[in-house]
C-alpha cells in the first residue's frame, strides 16, 4: 500500500447522495477513514471563476471569495491580520499554512458569525471590501441565505426568567404562531407594545466586530444601544421551545445567552482571577468572543493543546462567578482540572471539589466548583448511595457555567444527556481538534453553542505561545524475513504486530531514544497503541510504560517520576495517554503505532509536546532555538502504515505543519549496541509475534471504566464531517482488529440518506 | 532517469552544423559576420582580431605560444569552436606542421565592416509615416500572449480562444517529437513535450526555432538565408517600425510566420506596412545561458503541497496541469495540489522530479523566493521520494528452470549457478518443488551444464 494523497480536494460534492454510496463501500475497506479522499473528484472538480471580475486595487487587497464558498487569503497582505480576525468569524479555516490560508463559508460558520453579533450586512460589506475580484452573486445570496435566521432569537435568562429576546417583532410574531410556543408564553401585566412586547434596550457588541474595517459611521451604529423586543416563558416549557426552534422544526435556533451579572438569584461565588494569571492575547480574544457584549453567550472555544485552555476556562468561571461545573473526559484530568482552578483563582479548597469513583468530595456553601467526568454524569447504571447523593445535587442545581473539556472526544449520546440532566445558563466547549465524525455532529452546535474562536496554530508557534514542533516521518524498511511474513494471507490478523514489530523500527526508537536522552537530555513519550508492541517495547528497553489496565494509583507514581526523576527520561503510553494527560516535561515523542488514520490521534499525540518550554525570547520566532520540541512517526515502509501516516497527517499539515521524511535510521553504522542486531534475534522476535494469539497482537481494548470515556463504546460513523469542525471532511474511525466485522455491518445498515442531512446542508447542496 | 532528448540549442551550434558552402554563402553577410565574432569565446575573439590582417597560415606552434601553460584548455576551446565554425581552416603540410589561415569571406567581409561600418538593408520608418506604434508594454504583451497562443495550439490544449494563422502542416513540424498520435487517439504529449513546456521562453523558442530553419528546404527556403535573415533580423531594434517592403518575397513569408510566434508584429499604414520587432526576435542572438532577462516568478508552494500560481496564463494551467491537479481558477490566480497521483502521471509522462523542482524553484513567487528554500523541503524531499519509489525495482533477464529429475541434478545445478554468481531465487529447502531462477546472461552455461550432467 502506498502513500495516500496528500493533497486537499474539495468538500463540496461529498453530500451528494451519488458520492455517498460509492464512499459507504470504500469506508468498509480502509476502515472507514477517508471520506475525502479523493481521486474521482480531481480534475472534474475544477472550478472556474476566472470570469469574476478584479477590482483595480486588487494588489491591495487580502482576499479572494468564491462562488463556492472558499476563500483564499494571503497571509503577506498588510490587511492579514483584520482580515484574520473576520474571517475566522464568518468562515471555517480549511488550511492555514505559512502564505495562503483557505477557508470555507459554511451556514455553521455564519451562524458562529451572527450569533457573535456581525450582521448579514456587515459580514458582506466587510467582505466585499477585502476582496480582489467583485463579490460572486452566489456568495452573497448564500450569506442572505444562511443569516436570514440565525441570531434572530435569542434566549435570555434574567432574573430566573426566562425570555425569548429579538430585535425583529415580526419574528417573534412567527414563533408564537407556533402552538407550544404561545402556550408557553407568559403575559405579564406590565407589557407595553401593540404585540404586547416587552421593550428594552441591551448594549451594542463590544469588540466583536471588525471595528477597524467598518467606517465610522458603522462603527457608531455597531455601539449604538440597540432596542430589542422580548416576551417571556414559562421555566418548565423552556426545553420545548427551544426544541421547537430548532432547524428541524420554526428554524429559528435560539442562542443563548446568560445575563450574569442581572442574575440575583443564583448565589454568587467568591472567586476571581489571580493577579498572575495574565491571559494572553489570543486567549483574551477568545473571552471577548464570549463575553463581547456583557452577557456570557454559549460556544466552542478551540485552542492547540498547550496553549492554555484551562486558563479560560478558569477565566470564564471567574467572570461569571457563579457555581460551575467542570466536565472532563477521565480521572486524572479531574485532579489537573482541579488544580488549574487552584493554581489560577483565588478560589478557596472548600469551594471546589471533585467528583470521580475515587473521590467523592463536596463543596461547602451556597456555592462552588465542581470537577467530574462525563461518565460519572452520564452513568444510567447503579451507583454508590453517596455518589447518588451527590448526583443529586448536581441536578438539582442551577449551574452558572457548564464548562466541557474535551469536546471532540465525548460521544454525542452522552453530551445529549449531560445537557439534559445538568441545568445551565452559560455552555462553554474547550477542545483542541475539533473533529468529530458521528452523524449528531450538527447538533453539537445546537446542544452547546457555535464555535466562538479559533486560533491559528502557526501564529501561536510564531509568537512562542506553544512548542515549535520539528515532524518527521522516518521510514524503516521492513526486514525481509518480516515482510515475507506480512504478506502472507494466514498472518492477515497479525499485519499490525508485523509492521510494529519490524526490528528497523525497534532499532531506528532506540536509536532516537539514546539520541534524544543523552545528546538533548529529552523527556520522550513513546505511544504505541498495539497493546503486544508497547509492552514488547517497553520491557526490552526497561521503561516504564501506562495502558488501560494501569491503575490510577500506579499512573499518578509513573507520571510523577517521569516530571521529576533524572533517571526516568522515557515513558511508554498506550493510547489512554493520547488525550487530556497533561505531560508538560515532555518534549519528544516517538510514535511507533498509531490508530489507522485518524487525525485527530496524530495531533492530540502532538498537543502533548505544545506546552512551550524554556524562555520565551528563545522561543519566539528569530529566537535562539529553531525548534524545541519533536515528534516522530514510525512507518515501516510499503505497509498500510504508509498509507495511514499520510492520512493522519492531513491535520497538522493544514495548520501548517510540515513532515520531514526521514531515511536511513538507524545510521548504517550502528551495530549491537542496539537490540535485534543480529538476524537470530530478529527471527527470535518473528516467531514471537507469529506465535502470540491473533487478539494478543491486536488494538489495545480498553475495559469500561467508570472514569475513562471507554473510546469503544462509541460508535463514530464516516459522514459528512460538519462545517462547523474547522477540520472540515475529517473522519475520525474507531478501528479495533476484534471488532471490526461488527463495525462493518454498522456501517453499512447506516446509510447516509441525504433526506436525513442536516437541514442546512440540503438547503445548500440539495 | 529518461534521457533530455531536447537540447535546446543556441543558435551559433545551429550555424555551426551547417554544410560547409552554407557557412560560405553565410558570411557574405557583414552582419553575420558580427553576429558570430559576437558569439565567440574571449580567446577565439582575439585570435580572429589578431589574424584580421594576416593572409598567409600561421602555425598552431606559434599560436601556442601566445598563450601561458594554464590558458591551454580555453585555446582548445577556441581553435576547435573556430574550426567548427569555418573561421580557422586547418592544413597539415608535409612536414606534418599545423597551420591555420582565416576564411578569406569571413576575413574580407570583417575587415569592411570595421573600417566603414554597415548599414542594415532598412533604417526605421520615420514616425510621421507610422502611426499608433505599440508602447513596448503593449509589445511586450504581444508577444506573450502570441507565443503562448502558439504553444497552446502546439500541444493542442482545448483552452485556445483564437487559433494562430500558422498552417497546420507547419504546425505538424513543429509538434513532431512533441505530440504523438496512436491511432484515432487524441494526440497526446511525448516525454519531450512535457519537457519542453517545463523549459523557460528563450529555450523553448531556440527548439521552435530550430525546427523551423531545419525544415526550412523543405518549404523551398534556403536555410542559410533563413538564418541570415534572422540574424540580420536580431541588430533590428525593438519597438522601431520597418518598412515590409525592403524584404524580400521569401523574407515577406518568413515575417508573417514571425509573426505568428510573437517575433515581429505588423502593422499597415495607410499606404506602407511594417514590421516591428519585438524583444523575442531582438535576444534571437543571444546565446541561452546569458538570458539574463529572468521573468518574475509567480508560484507559491505550501508545506501542505498546495500550490498557489499568481497568473492569468492559460498556458501556466496546463503546465501546472501537467503535475498537479489544478481546483480552483481565479481571475489572477491558479490553485492546485501536488497529489502523488498527479506526480505519478507526470513521472509517466516522462517528466523527472528534479524538472518539476527546478521548474518551481525558478518559478518562485518573488514573495517566497528569497525563502530559503524556495520551495518547501517536505514538498521537495516528498517528490523526490514519489520518484524514487517508482524506481525501486530492479529488472534482470532471468530464466526459470524446473522439473529437476533428481535433488542432487538440482543441487548440483544451483551449486552451479551459484558458482557464476547468478542464482537468483531457488526453492527453499523444505518446499518440496525444485526450481531455480538464473540470470539470462548465464543462461547458455546453465545449458551446457545441464546437457553435460544428463549424459
Amino acid at each position: 500500500m502506498g502513500h495516500g494523497d496528500k493533497g486537499r480536494p474539495s468538500k463540496k460534492l461529498k453530500f451528494s447522495a451519488k458520492e455517498i454510496t460509492q464512499l459507504d463501500d470504500e469506508d468498509a475497506y480502509f476502515g472507514g477513514e477517508d471520506i475525502d479522499d479523493d481521486v474521482r473528484d480531481g480534475e472534474g472538480k475544477k472550478r472556474d471563476f476566472t470570469k469574476l471580475e478584479l477590482k483595480p486595487d486588487h494588489i491591495n487587497r487580502p482576499l479572494w471569495a468564491c462562488a463556492d464558498g472558499r476563500i483564499f487569503l494571503e497571509t503577506f497582505s498588510p490587511l492579514y491580520k483584520q482580515a484574520y480576525d473576520f474571517l475566522i468569524a464568518i468562515a471555517e479555516p480549511v488550511c492555514r499554512p505559512e502564505s495562503m490560508h483557505e477557508y470555507n463559508l459554511t451556514p455553521h460558520s455564519l451562524y458562529a458569525a451572527v450569533s457573535v453579533g456581525l450582521e448579514t450586512e456587515t459580514i458582506i460589506s466587510v467582505l466585499n471590501k477585502l476582496s480582489k475580484t467583485k463579490l460572486p452573486k452566489e456568495m452573497i445570496d448564500f450569506i442572505h441565505g444562511s443569516t436570514a435566521n440565525y441570531g434572530k432569537v435569542k434566549l435570555v435568562l434574567k432574573k430566573n426568567r426566562y425570555f425569548v429576546e429579538s430585535p425583529f417583532p415580526e419574528v417573534l410574531k412567527t414563533l408564537l404562531k407556533d402552538e407550544v410556543i404561545s402556550k408557553s408564553r407568559i403575559i405579564s401585566e406590565g407589557s407595553r407594545g401593540s404585540d404586547g412586547f416587552t421593550i428594552s434596550k441591551t448594549m451594542g457588541e463590544i469588540g466583536a466586530g471588525p471595528s477597524d474595517l467598518l467606517n465610522e459611521a458603522e462603527l457608531a451604529a455597531a455601539a449604538e444601544e440597540k432596542e430589542t423586543h422580548a416576551f417571556e416563558v414559562d421555566p418548565t416549557q423552556v426545553e420545548n421551545v427551544k426544541e421547537r426552534c430548532l432547524p428541524n422544526a420554526l428554524n429559528y435556533p435560539m442562542l443563548e445567552e446568560y445575563d450574569f451579572r442581572n442574575d440575583t438569584v443564583n448565589p454568587d461565588l467568591d472567586m476571581e482571577l489571580k493577579p498572575q494569571a495574565q491571559p494572553r492575547p489570543y486567549q483574551e480574544k477568545s473571552l471577548s468572543k464570549m463575553f463581547g457584549n456583557g452577557r456570557a453567550r454559549s460556544g466552542i472555544i478551540v485552542l492547540p493543546c498547550g496553549a492554555g485552555k484551562s486558563l479560560v476556562g478558569v477565566s470564564a468561571a471567574s467572570r461569571i462567578r457563579k457555581s460551575c461545573l467542570c466536565l472532563a473526559t477521565n480521572a486524572v484530568s479531574v485532579d489537573q482540572w482541579a488544580f488549574q482552578f487552584k493554581l489560577w483563582s483565588t478560589i478557596r479548597d472548600e469551594q471546589i471539589c471533585r467528583f470521580t469513583s475515587d473521590s467523592k468530595e463536596r463543596f461547602r456553601g451556597n456555592a462552588g466548583v465542581v470537577v467530574t467526568t462525563y461518565n460519572m454524569v452520564a452513568f444510567g447504571g447503579k451507583r454508590s448511595e453517596e455518589s447518588e447523593k451527590i448526583i443529586e445535587e448536581i441536578r438539582n442545581r442551577e449551574w452558572g457555567l457548564l464548562l466541557m473539556d474535551e469536546v471532540h472526544v465525548v460521544p454525542a449520546q452522552m453530551f445529549r444527556k449531560v445537557i439534559s440532566l445538568t441545568k445551565s445558563h452559560c455552555k462553554l466547549g474547550l477542545t483542541a481538534t475539533l473533529v468529530r465524525e458521528d452523524e449528531r455532529i450538527t447538533d453539537l452546535n445546537f446542544l452547546i453553542g457555535p464555535k466562538l474562536y479559533e486560533a491559528n496554530w502557526l501564529d501561536l508557534v510564531k509568537g512562542g505561545f506553544i512548542a515549535n514542533v520539528q515532524c518527521a516521518e522516518v521510514w524503516c524498511p521492513m526486514t525481509k524475513e518480516f515482510f515475507a511474513q506480512y504478506l502472507k494471507k494466514e498472518n492477515s490478523k497479525k499485519k499490525q504486530a508485523l509492521y510494529v514489530m519490524n526490528p528497523n523500527k525497534f532499532r531506528a526508537c532506540e536509536f532516537l531514544i539514546r539520541f534524544h536522552e543523552q545528546q538533548r537530555g529529552d523527556k520522550i513519550i513513546v505511544f504505541a497503541d498495539n497493546l503486544f508492541a508497547l509492552v514488547e517495547y517497553a520491557m526490552k528497553l526497561r521503561k516504564p510504560m501506562i495502558y488501560g489496565a494501569t491503575s490510577h494509583v500506579e499512573r499518578t507514581k509513573i507520571l510523577e517520576a517521569f516530571k521529576t526523576s533524572r533517571d526516568v527520561n522515557t515513558i511508554f503510553l498506550s493510547k489512554v495517554g493520547d488525550n487530556s494527560i497533561d505531560i508538560p516535561e515532555a518534549n519528544v515523542i516517538i510514535q511507533i503505532s498509531s490508530h489507522a488514520g485518524s487525525r485527530r490521534q496524530e495531533a492530540q499525540r502532538l498537543g502533548r509536546i505544545l506546552r512551550a518550554k524554556g524562555k520565551l525570547q528563545d522561543r519566539m520566532a528569530g529566537g535562539k532555538e529553531e525548534y524545541n520540541a519533536f515528534f516522530y512517526s514510525l512507518v515501516s515502509m510499503d505497509t498500510q502504515e504508509m498509507y495511514y501516516s499520510t492520512k493522519r497527517q492531513q491535520f497538522l499539515i493544514d495548520q501548517g505543519y510540515s513532515f520531514k521524511v526521514i531515511t536511513g535510521l538507524p545510521p548504517p553504522d550502528s551495530g549491537p549496541e542496539l537490540n535485534y542486531h543480529s538476524l537470530d534475534d530478529q527471527l527470535a522476535l518473528l516467531t514471537k509475534v507469529l506465535s502470540a494469539g491473533d487478539e494478543a497482537v491486536g488494538l489495545e481494548q480498553l475495559e469500561e471504566d467508570a472514569d475513562d470515556i471507554a473510546l469503544h463504546k462509541a460508535r463514530r460513523f464516516g459522514g459528512s464531517m460538519s462545517a462547523m469542525s474547522g477540520a472540515n471532511g475529517m473522519v475520525y474511525m474507531e478501528y479495533s482488529t476484534g471488532r471490526h466485522k461488527l463495525g462493518k455491518g454498522q456501517m453499512k445498515s447506516k446509510p447516509k440518506d441525504p433526506a436525513k442531512r442536516h437541514h442546512l446542508f440540503k438547503r445548500r447542496f440539495g | 532517469m529518461p534521457q533530455v532528448r531536447i537540447i535546446a540549442k543556441n543558435f551559433m551550434d545551429m550555424v555551426a552544423a551547417l554544410p560547409a558552402m552554407k557557412l560560405d554563402k553565410l558570411y557574405e553577410n557583414a552582419f553575420i559576420c558580427e553576429a558570430i565574432l559576437r558569439s565567440l569565446p574571449p580567446l577565439a575573439k582575439k585570435y580572429v582580431l589578431q589574424m584580421l590582417c594576416i593572409e598567409v597560415p600561421v602555425t598552431a606552434k606559434s599560436m601556442e605560444e601566445w598563450v601561458l601553460p594554464d590558458g591551454v584548455s580555453k585555446h582548445r576551446v577556441a581553435i576547435d569552436r573556430l574550426i567548427q565554425l569555418r573561421i580557422f581552416t586547418e592544413t597539415v603540410d608535409r612536414k606534418r606542421e599545423t597551420t591555420y589561415t582565416l576564411n578569406p569571406i569571413f576575413q574580407t567581409n570583417l575587415k569592411k565592416l570595421l573600417l566603414y561600418g554597415v548599414v542594415l538593408p532598412r533604417e526605421p520608418m520615420p514616425s510621421n509615416v507610422t502611426v499608433r506604434l505599440p508602447s513596448s508594454e503593449d509589445l511586450e504583451a504581444f508577444a506573450l500572449e502570441q507565443w503562448e497562443c502558439f504553444l497552446l495550439q502546439l500541444i493542442n490544449s482545448s483552452q485556445i480562444e483564437r487559433p494562430s494563422n500558422i498552417s497546420s502542416s507547419m504546425m505538424k513540424i513543429f509538434q513532431r517529437g512533441l505530440l504523438s498520435q496512436r491511432d484515432k487517439e487524441a494526440p497526446r504529449l511525448t516525454e519531450s513535450g512535457f519537457q519542453f513546456l517545463l523549459m523557460d521562453t528563450n529555450a523553448q523558442l531556440w527548439y521552435i526555432i530550430r525546427e523551423y530553419i531545419s525544415n526550412s528546404e523543405e518549404r523551398g527556403v534556403d536555410s542559410a538565408d533563413l538564418i541570415s535573415f534572422l540574424l540580420e533580423l536580431s541588430f533590428h531594434v525593438t519597438g522601431e517600425a520597418y518598412n515590409i517592403n525592403t524584404l524580400t518575397e521569401v523574407q515577406k513569408n518568413t515575417i508573417k510566420d514571425l509573426a505568428d510566434l510573437g517575433l515581429v508584429k505588423l502593422q499597415q499604414g495607410r499606404k506602407d506596412s511594417w514590421f516591428i520587432p519585438t524583444r523575442l526576435a531582438t535576444n534571437l542572438s543571444v546565446s541561452l545561458t546569458d538570458s539574463s532577462s529572468r521573468k518574475q516568478g509567480f508560484v507559491v508552494v505550501e508545506t501542505n503541497f498546495r500550490l498557489y500560481a499568481y497568473s492569468t496564463s492559460k498556458l501556466h494551467c496546463e503546465i501546472l496541469r501537467l503535475f498537479s491537479r489544478v481546483e480552483y481558477q481565479l481571475p489572477n490566480l491558479i490553485v492546485g495540489a501536488i497529489t502523488k497521483e498527479s506526480l505519478y502521471s507526470a513521472f509517466e509522462n516522462g517528466i523527472t522530479a528534479d524538472q518539476i523542482i527546478s521548474f518551481l524553484q525558478q518559478n518562485a513567487h518573488p514573495r517566497v523566493a528569497e525563502r530559503v528554500p524556495s520551495v518547501p523541503e517536505n514538498v521537495t524531499d516528498q517528490i523526490r521520494l514519489w520518484e524514487t519509489d517508482l524506481n525501486r525495482v530492479e529488472m534482470t533477464p532471468a530464466y526459470h528452470y524446473d522439473g529437476f529429475p533428481s535433488r542432487d541434478l538440482f543441487e548440483g545445478a544451483s551449486d552451479f549457478a551459484r558458482g557464476y554468481n547468478a542464482l537468483l531465487w531457488e526453492d527453499p529447502e523444505d518446499s518440496k518443488k525444485m526450481s531455480l531462477v538464473v540470470k539470462a546472461e548465464n543462461h547458455v552455461h546453465m545449458r551446457e551444464y545441464l546437457s553435460r550432467q544428463r549424459q
